[in-house]
C-alpha cells in the first residue's frame, strides 16, 4: 500500500465534526489535502515519522457510556481539584466537578463554542502549518474551556483528565484556557490509557495570559498500550505575566510534544521544565519554542531525560530573542542520561538571537551513569538497583521542583518508582 | 580476618598488583605505605570490588568467604569499608538518604527490618559527634561542595554509621589540618576493638602517632616488599624507600 492512500485510510473512518466547528473542520481538510504529511525528510519530524501511526486506520470512538469503573476520574491521591474528565476525546459529565464561582467560567470546549466563547478566537495556525495539526482540526472533539476574570484566582487547581481506550481509537481533545488580567488559574493535564489501548490522542490546548497573570501547568502522560500521542500547547503571555509548565512524561508508547510559548508583553517570565524516562522501545520527542519578542522578559528551561533499553528521544529546543528584545534572559538547559546501549537521544538546542544586548545561556548534555558514583554508592553497601535509583532521583531532582502541587509531584515519582523498580 | 595470597591485579592490560600477599587478624591495624604509584588504591579498590580491576590471580578470604566473588555492595553488607583516598561528589543524593539506604542494604542482608526515622536520627546524631561532623555538612548532598579536609571527615563519618568489621582508610589523613587529624584519629581509636580491624594507608608517620599500627608493610611495584613493628613507619621517614624498594626476586 502506498503511503498516501495508507494517510487515506487513516483519516476516511473518522467523522467531521459539524455546526459552530464546522469551519475550523473544514480548514482541517483542506489543510490534510494540501500540508506534507510529516517524515524523516521533513527537518522538524526527522526523528519522529509517524508513518508507524499511519499504518493502522483509527476511528473517533463513539460517546463513552459513562466513566470506566476501572480508572480514577482523580488519579492523584490527595488531590483537592476541580475536574472535568474526557473518555477517547469525549467528555463524561457526570464525573466531572466544575468549579462555580464569580469570574470563572469552566465548562466543556464545546459548549463553549456553541455559546460563541470562540467566536473571535484567534486560531493558533497550527492547523494551517502542520499536517498533524490539520488532522486535528478536522476532527476536533472536546476538551475544557477555563476563563478567568480580571483579578480572579481559582481556589483550587482544575484537572483535566483525559483517558484512552479501546482499538485503533483516535481521539482529538482541545483546550482553551484565558487567565485575564492579574489573574491566576493552576491547571493539571493528566493523560492516562487503558493496558489494551491502540490509536492516536492528538490534542491542542490554546492558553492566553493577560497583564500580571499567572498560569501553571502540571503535565503528566501516563497510557499504558500502544497509544501515538501527539500534543500540541500554544501560549501567549502579556505583559509581567508568569507562565509555567512542568511536563512529565512518566510513559508512553510514542509521545510527541509540541510547546510553543510567545512573550508578548515586557516583563514576562516563563518557566518549562520536563522529564522522559522512556523504557523498552517507547519513544518520547519534546519539541520547546520559546519566543521572545519584546524586551525585559525571562525564561528558564530545563528538560532532562533517561534513556533505557532500546528506547529513543528527541529534544529540540528553539529560543528566539527577536530584535526588539533586548535585556531578555534566557536560560536553557536539557541533560540527558542514556542508561543502556541500546537507547538513544537526538538533542539539538536552536538559538536564535537578533537583539544584541541579552543574556542567553544553553547547555545540552548526553552522557552515561556517573560510575564512579555508582561505585561509591555500591562501596557503602546499596545494591545495584538502588543505588541507581538514587542517582535518578537526584538527577530529576530540580525538574521535579517547582510543581504547583505537592501531591502531583509525589505521585509522579510514585508512578516513576513503581515502574523503574525504585523504592 | 582478612588473608590475601599471591594477588595480582590489572587495569585494562597493565598489571598493577603483582603477588601480594597479606594477612590481618581480628583487631589488628595494620598500616600500609609506599612510593606513589605502587599500588596501594588499588590495593584498596579491589578489595573493595571496583569493576574497572581485574584480578588475574590470587585469592582473598575474608572472614571465611571468598572475597573476590562477592559484588561491591554485599562486600561493604558483610562488614568491609573502604574510606576513599579521593571521595566522590553526587549532586543530589542527600547525604542522609544515602547513611540510609547503606544502613538498610546492610540490614536488609542481615534479615532485619529497616531501621526506624527516630533510631537513624539518634545514631546520626551520636556518629557526627564523634567526628565532630556539622549538621550542615551532613544535611547536604554527598560531598558537595566539601573542602577536601570535610571529605575525609564525611568517610570517617560513614564509617562510625556502618560500623565495619574491617576498614580500610586511604590517605584518609591527607589534606586533613591538625586539628581534624586529632579528630578523624580519635574517631578511629574510639572504634578499635578486638573483632574490628584496620589497614590504613598513609605516607605520613604522623598519622601513626595517633593511630598506632601493629605491624606496617611496604608496598613497592605491587608488592609487599617489607613488614615489620610499627617503629618500621619512623625508620622510612627518615631513610625513604629507596633502600627496600628492589624486592628481592
Ligand atoms: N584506572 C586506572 N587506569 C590506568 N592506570 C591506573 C588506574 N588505576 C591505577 N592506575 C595505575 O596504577 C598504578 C598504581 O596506582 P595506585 O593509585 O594504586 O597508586 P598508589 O600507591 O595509591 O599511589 P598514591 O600514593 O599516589 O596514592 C599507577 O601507575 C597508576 O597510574
Ligand atoms: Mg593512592
Amino acid at each position: 500500500m502506498s503511503q498516501s492512500s495508507a494517510v487515506q485510510d487513516f483519516v476516511a473512518n473518522v467523522q467531521a465534526p459539524e455546526g459552530a466547528l464546522a469551519s475550523l473542520a473544514q480548514e482541517g481538510q483542506e489543510g490534510l489535502d494540501v500540508l506534507p504529511v510529516p517524515t524523516r525528510k521533513s527537518e522538524r519530524w526527522k526523528y519522529s515519522p509517524i508513518t508507524a501511526m499511519l499504518a493502522h486506520p483509527v476511528a473517533l470512538a463513539p460517546a463513552p457510556d459513562g466513566w470506566p469503573a476501572d480508572v480514577e476520574p482523580n488519579p492523584v491521591p490527595g488531590l483537592e481539584a476541580y475536574r472535568i474528565v474526557l473518555v477517547n476525546g469525549h467528555v463524561v459529565p457526570e464525573a466531572c466537578d466544575l468549579p462555580v464561582a464569580d469570574g470563572v467560567v469552566c465548562m466543556p470546549w464545546r459548549h463553549a463554542v456553541d455559546e460563541g466563547h470562540l467566536a473571535n478566537f484567534d486560531w493558533s495556525g497550527y492547523h494551517r502549518r502542520e499536517w498533524v495539526g490539520a488532522l486535528h482540526a478536522a476532527y476536533v472533539q472536546d476538551g475544557m474551556f477555563l476563563h478567568v476574570d480580571k483579578g480572579v484566582t481559582l481556589d483550587r487547581p482544575v484537572l483535566v483528565h483525559h483517558h484512552t481506550t479501546g482499538d485503533h481509537t483516535a481521539a482529538c481533545p482541545r483546550h482553551r484556557i484565558v487567565v485575564e488580567d492579574q489573574a491566576h488559574a493552576e491547571v493539571i493535564l493528566w493523560h492516562s490509557a487503558s493496558s489494551g489501548a491502540t490509536g492516536m490522542v492528538n490534542g491542542v490546548l490554546e492558553a492566553s495570559l493577560g497583564a500580571g497573570a499567572r498560569l501553571g501547568l502540571d503535565k503528566v502522560q501516563h497510557e499504558e498500550g500502544e497509544v501515538f500521542h501527539l500534543a500540541h500547547e500554544h501560549v501567549t503571555q502579556g505583559k509581567d505575566s508568569t507562565f509555567r509548565i512542568h511536563s512529565m512524561t512518566v510513559k508512553g508508547h510514542w509521545v510527541r510534544n509540541e510547546l510553543n510559548v510567545v512573550q508578548q508583553g515586557q516583563g514576562a517570565h516563563t518557566i518549562m521544565h520536563g522529564a522522559y524516562l522512556p523504557k523498552d522501545r517507547e519513544h518520547v520527542d519534546n519539541h520547546t519554542t520559546m519566543d521572545h519578542t519584546v524586551p525585559n522578559c525571562t525564561s528558564s528551561e530545563l528538560y532532562k531525560g533517561i534513556l533505557y533499553d532500546r528506547s529513543t528521544g528527541v529534544f529540540n529546543g528553539k529560543v528566539f530573542v527577536r530584535q526588539e528584545a533586548q535585556l531578555t534572559n534566557a536560560y536553557q538547559q536539557n541533560a540527558n542520561i542514556v542508561a543502556d546501549a541500546g537507547a538513544s537521544i537526538n538533542a539539538k538546542p536552536e538559538l536564535e538571537i537578533y537583539a544584541d544586548d541579552v543574556k542567553c545561556s544553553h547547555g545540552c548534555t548526553v552522557g552515561q551513569f556517573d560510575d564512579e558514583a555508582l561505585f561509591y554508592l555500591k562501596s557503602r553497601g546499596i545494591g545495584d538497583k538502588a543505588a541507581r535509583a538514587l542517582m535518578v532521583q537526584a538527577f530529576i531532582g530540580d525538574v521535579l521542583e517547582g510543581m504547583s502541587q505537592e501531591e502531583v509531584a509525589q505521585e509522579v515519582e510514585t508512578l516513576l518508582a513503581d515502574r523503574h523498580g525504585w523504592s | 580476618m582478612l588473608t590475601i595470597k599471591n594477588l595480582h591485579a590489572q587495569v585494562e592490560d597493565t598489571p598493577i598488583l603483582k603477588g601480594l600477599n597479606l594477612e590481618i587478624g581480628p583487631g589488628e591495624v595494620h598500616a600500609i605505605m609506599g612510593p606513589n604509584g605502587s599500588g596501594k588504591s588499588t590495593l584498596a579498590s579491589v578489595l573493595a570490588g571496583r569493576e574497572d580491576y581485574e584480578v588475574t590471580r590470587g585469592s582473598v578470604d575474608f572472614c571465611g568467604a571468598d572475597l573476590l566473588d562477592m559484588d561491591a555492595s554485599v562486600r561493604a553488607r558483610e562488614g568491609l569499608f573502604l574510606a576513599f583516598q579521593y571521595p566522590v561528589e553526587i549532586p543530589g543524593v542527600s547525604n542522609l538518604n544515602f547513611m540510609k539506604a547503606a544502613i538498610n542494604g546492610k540490614r536488609e542482608h542481615q534479615g532485619l527490618e529497616p531501621i526506624s526515622a527516630k533510631d537513624f536520627l539518634a545514631l546520626v546524631k551520636e556518629k557526627s559527634a564523634l567526628v565532630e561532623l556539622a549538621g550542615r555538612l551532613r544535611d547536604r548532598s554527598v560531598n558537595e561542595g566539601f573542602s577536601g579536609g570535610e571529605k575525609k571527615r564525611n568517610e570517617i563519618f560513614q564509617m562510625a554509621m556502618l560500623e565495619p568489621t574491617l576498614a580500610i582508610l586511604d590517605e584518609t589523613d591527607s589534606g586533613l589540618d591538625i586539628d581534624a587529624l586529632r579528630i578523624v584519629s580519635q574517631g578511629v581509636n574510639a572504634m578499635r576493638d578486638a573483632g574490628r580491624s584496620f589497614l590504613v594507608i598513609t605516607h605520613y608517620q604522623r598519622l601513626l602517632d595517633h593511630i598506632v599500627p601493629d605491624v606496617v608493610h611496604v608496598l613497592s611495584e605491587g608488592k609487599i616488599v617489607k613488614s615489620g613493628p610499627k617503629e618500621l613507619a619512623l625508620e622510612l621517614e627518615e631513610k625513604g624507600y629507596d633502600w627496600i624498594k628492589e624486592p628481592a626476586v
